[in-house]
């Protein structure tokens, strides 16, 4: 395998609860080698989220040094953060977050209209995308109007639609039936393998973390 | 019945919309309570210097004081009419001239009309609500003056103690300030009579000549002997009646401004209740789900918020009263048309301007909280609970 | 789709009822503004469209009492005046309908068709009016309210001069400038200093002057009233826009409170907008917590919120605009051709129309700037941990 795509160094975060210190990650190293698909595992609070937030440049690392894609994040501003992840960074959620007044095709749009790309353009992408996730038929569909399934499908094309180097999941499959699950998983491995995306993916799901390449367990704010 | 403390903690939780929608009604209920309080505070002054056993005799067809004059020569033939009250000491008849200057206002508000009016000493007696709250009476005969409570301070030179001009090279000294239960006659400046015939060139003449009657009932009789020569061209009225149709045109006009204002207000803030009530009912779906599966009826519901919207308007209509009557200190000067003189107004609260404010803000309460609590009644408990 | 796509969508779909009832509340309040300084500029009519090159000279004390004629000679000897005229109020009244009130006075008929030029007859009328010591010339919108007809003769009363007086109605005019008060009854006032008593004989009420090109009325008018100072009578004299001003500072307490009206309309309005968009986004806090998250910075948030509200502010100003034109129209032709006394030109100018439009959006985006604020600092990470 090629340099890791994201690399962590001594990266501690602890939230403050009222003036409590609430140690969540202590002091992790991690190597991300690019085009690995991996699970992330562990009990309930044991910070995947947290650390998921991290790498995605979501948040902050109260200490330590974050690398993706080449570039230490750690250290970027706010704007220059933001225009960073639209560029490097596709986000799948549990709940998927679509914007329930636009269309289908119009939430996979969304992060394209942080570049400047004509309109046409940014639909014929906004399709492309759809296809790629087996919606072009959905395309003019509203969220409510569409299965579980169909709306985490969604949410995989915005979350591609800019070509982003790494894909992060956080329980992507937890609100899903058996079915959809399957669905979900099979695209997101047939991204990893077809289109070289990286993904990392939280899950508690044993059949879902199987189809990952790598498994990670976090425990007690360490990498086992 | 859902107790009232449940809709009154969720008005608290929510208080930002709350207060949103409060402060609507509050500032319509403030510009309603406002106008009708003008109106009270312009039908006081100007209607309610009459007095029922009063009344005034003008030249006929003039609807004023102001442009009205009788030969002096009259005024015995008036004093001699029937049912006018004999009594020792005068005062049950006086003539009276009454013209207009124009005087500077202070505060850098340019110039306005006073009204001055010539009186004879016998006023006093004739007008017993007359009280000087400093100093005295002009003598008769001198360059004093009295001037209404109303307008001291209000114009260069109408204070105490201080000079000011009747026209020009004839000037005239502030001797007293009176208050007369707060009507028109406080905007006024009363100089002795024949120092105003004077100044002014009326001689052998008055404005119109006021008769204090036997009785009320009295006047009809009086009325018939004055008009009835036509060679002296006059006209009586009962004080009352000529005061009132002084504020008529006045009053019509504030109320028609206030209300017509006040009910797009209205509108408007209903619109703003009701935003706020179907948020309200949009945020407690499950709520009301689950008050419905508990078994409380449709009706319950409805009138629970409806209460809910009431008490909203209740605070509305006490903010925006409480604020109109922070108003009564407030002095509004207007001109009066008929008499081309600047009088001041006060904003009067009456049992009745708070009883229509207090009735109308429960009235927009109502009106914007229905279709929401409808809505809200309609509910069906197993989809309201799952939202 | 752009952002003013999302923010459009986000009107007309999420809550649909909320938004009706907010442009319901906003059109409501643009129409009150509307109709207020609708109201307060046809009071200023006067002053706005007063005649540049005239100058009124009365009483210094008030201009109920009376000038003499004599005054009208030396005026017009004056240098910068170009011709003078005199008017005497009536105070007229239509005995049939004792309520209506409208102007009457009595001028000379030549010169003030001269001074006053907005007055419009035609010319056979106006030399019949001229010949007749007892015609007069009566306004179009005067002469259809009463029903009077060229050729008519009518009775007035008048409560400054007693008795019945009648006159042949031979001229009606139409106005030439849109400032004419379209009520007056004019007639020669020979026929009334006739008529009066010999002591109140040879006065006047009013004077106006119209001066030459290149003359400046204001100083004009120190000038006149320079010359009358050692006089019996002194005047004051004032151009036509500070002597209908100073009818205006009559009222200018209503003229305030109107004022004070207006603003309390502003602050309805924005409490209904500010409420509306802040309701909007608390319950959209988490989607903007994914927009940020997928790249949006928060000037985007903040872009996104302000520009919803300010359309809102916009639509509803629009609304309101689009229900103030006919009101207004019909409101404005009832009130000048029954009321031209107090309102003779009641019209929506173009101007209030934009402002009112400009406040609608100036308040919705001003609506918006806290819930923006909020929705624009908003940490991220929680607030998709929120609800997750
Ligand atoms: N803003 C915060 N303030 C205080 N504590 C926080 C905050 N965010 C997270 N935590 C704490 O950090 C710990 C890790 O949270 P995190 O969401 O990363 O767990 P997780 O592994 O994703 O759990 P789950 O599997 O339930 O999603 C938890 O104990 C949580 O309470
Ligand atoms: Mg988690």
């Amino acid at each position: 395998m090629s340099e890791p795509i994201v690399r962590l160094r001594g990266v501690r975060k602890t939230f403050w609860r009222d003036r409590e210190p609430v140690p969540v990650l202590d002091g992790l190293d991690l190597d991300v080698p690019e085009g690995s698909f991996e699970a992330l595992m562990g009990p309930s609070g044991s910070g995947k989220t947290t650390l998921l937030n991290l790498i995605a440049g979501l948040d902050r690392p109260t200490e330590g040094s974050i690398e993706v894609a080449g570039q230490p994040i750690h250290q970027l501003p706010e704007g220059a953060l933001a225009r960073w992840r639209s560029e490097t960074i596709g986000f799948v959620f549990q709940s998927y977050n679509l914007l329930p007044v636009l269309t289908a095709q119009q939430n996979v749009e969304l992060p394209l209209l942080l570049r400047r790309l004509p309109r046409a353009e940014r639909r014929k992408r906004a399709e492309t995308a759809l296809r790629i996730v087996g919606l072009e038929d959905r395309t003019q569909h509203f969220p409510r109007q569409l299965s579980g399934g169909q709306e985490q499908r969604v949410t995989i094309a915005r979350a591609i639609v800019n070509d982003p180097k790494i894909l992060v999941a956080d329980e992507p499959t937890g609100n899903l039936d058996k079915g959809s699950t399957k669905d979900v998983l099979d695209l997101l491995a047939r991204l990893n393998k077809e289109l070289g995306k990286t993904i990392l993916m939280v899950t508690h799901d044993p059949h879902a973390a199987e189809r990952a390449t790598i498994i990670r367990k976090l425990d007690k704010g360490q990498l086992a | 019945m859902i107790p009232l403390s449940y809709n009154v903690r969720s008005l608290v939780e929510r208080r930002a919309t709350t207060a949103a929608a409060v402060l609507g009604i509050a500032l319509v209920v403030f510009v309603l309570s406002a106008s009708l309080m003008l109106v009270a505070g312009v039908e006081k002054t100007l209607g309610g210097s009459g007095e029922p056993d009063r009344a005034i005799v003008l030249r006929k067809g003039s609807d004023n004081e102001l442009s009205s004059g009788i030969e002096i020569g009259s005024v015995p033939i008036i004093a001699a009419a029937p049912g006018v009250r004999s009594g020792e000491g005068g005062g049950l008849v006086v003539g009276e001239i009454v013209v207009v200057a124009a005087m500077e206002k202070l505060g850098g508000a340019g110039m306005s009309n006073v009204l001055i009016r010539g009186v004879a000493e016998s006023v006093f007696r004739f007008r017993p609500e007359v009280r000087f709250t400093r100093g005295r009476a002009p003598r008769p005969g001198t360059d004093e003056a009295a001037i209404g409570a109303r307008i001291a301070g209000r114009f260069r030179g109408l204070e105490m103690d201080r000079t000011f001009e009747l026209r020009k090279n004839r000037s005239a000294t502030v001797v007293g300030i009176f208050e007369a239960g707060g009507s028109s006659f406080e905007s006024e400046v009363w100089v002795d009579v024949e120092t105003i015939r004077q100044a002014f060139r009326r001689e052998g003449m008055v404005s119109s000549a006021r008769v204090r009657l036997e009785s009320p009932a009295a006047f009809e009789a009086f009325e018939e002997a004055v008009e009835q020569d036509k060679r002296l061209g006059l006209e009586a009225m009962r004080e009352i009646a000529y005061f009132e149709k002084q504020s008529e045109g006045t009053a019509t006009f504030i109320r028609v401004l206030g209300s017509g204002i006040s009910f797009f207000f209205a509108l408007g803030a209903v619109l703003g209740a009701m935003i706020t009530m179907y948020a309200a009912v949009a945020h407690r779906q499950r709520e009301i789900g689950t008050l419905r599966a508990l078994g409380f009826p449709r009706g319950s519901i409805l009138l629970s918020f409806l209460v809910e919207s009431a008490l909203v308007a209740v605070a509305g209509g006490a903010l925006g009263s409480l604020g109109a009557l922070g108003l009564g200190a407030v002095r509004f000067s207007m001109m009066n048309f008929d008499t081309w003189s600047e009088v001041v107004f006060s904003f009067t609260p009456t049992p009745q301007t708070l009883a229509t404010a207090l009735g109308v803000s429960i009235a927009m309460g109502l009106a914007g909280g229905f279709l929401p609590a409808l809505q809200a009644a309609r509910l069906r408990p197993v989809q309201a609970m799952r939202e | 789709m752009s952002l003013a796509g999302i923010a459009a969508s986000d009107l007309m779909r999420r809550n649909r009822l909320r938004t009706a009832l907010t442009l319901g509340g906003v059109a409501f309040g643009v129409l009150a503004f509307i109709l207020i300084q609708t109201v307060i500029s046809a009071w200023e009519i006067g002053v706005t469209t007063a005649a540049k090159d005239r100058t009124v000279t009365r009483h210094k004390v008030t201009f109920v009492m009376s000038l003499p004629k004599r005054y009208v000679e030396e005026i017009r000897r004056t240098p910068g005046v170009k011709q003078a005229t005199w008017s005497t109020w009536f105070g007229g009244k239509n005995p049939l309908q004792e309520r209506e009130f409208f102007m009457a006075i009595g001028v000379e008929p030549e010169s003030w068709l001269d001074v006053y030029d907005e007055v419009g007859v035609a010319p056979e009328e106006r030399s019949a009016w001229i010949a007749d010591r007892q015609g007069a010339l009566v306004g179009d919108v005067l002469a259809k309210k009463f029903g009077w007809k060229k050729g008519d003769t009518v009775k007035l009363t008048s409560n400054i001069f007693p008795g019945e007086w009648e006159y042949r109605i031979h001229a009606i005019y139409q106005p030439l400038r849109k400032s004419a008060d379209r009520s007056m009854f004019v007639f020669d006032w020979d026929y009334l200093n006739q008529s009066v008593p010999e002591r109140q004989r040879e006065q006047v009420g009013w004077i106006t002057s119209r001066v030459k090109t290149g003359t400046d009325p204001a100083a004009l008018s120190k000038a006149l009233d320079a010359k009358f100072e050692e006089n019996e009578v002194q005047t004051l004299s004032q151009d036509e826009a500070s002597f209908q001003r100073s009818f205006l500072g009559m009222m200018s307490a209503i003229l305030g409170a109107m004022n004070v009206v207006s603003l309390v309309i502003l602050g309805i309005m924005a409490l209904i907008l500010g409420n509306t968009v802040a309701m909007g986004v608390r319950e959209r806090l988490r989607e903007y917590a994914v927009l940020r998250a997928i790249g949006f910075r928060s000037s985007h948030v903040t872009r996104l919120v302000l520009g919803e509200a300010a359309a809102l502010g916009a639509a509803g100003g629009l609304l309101g605009l689009a229900i103030a034109v006919p009101i207004v129209g019909g409101l404005g032709k009832f009130l000048e051709e029954n009321m031209a006394a107090y309102f003779s030109v009641f019209r929506l100018d173009p101007g209030t129309a934009g402002l009112a439009l400009a406040i609608a959006v100036g308040l919705g985006a001003a609506a918006g700037l806290i819930p923006a604020r909020g929705a624009s600092r908003l940490p991220v990470v929680e607030a998709l941990r929120r609800v997750a």
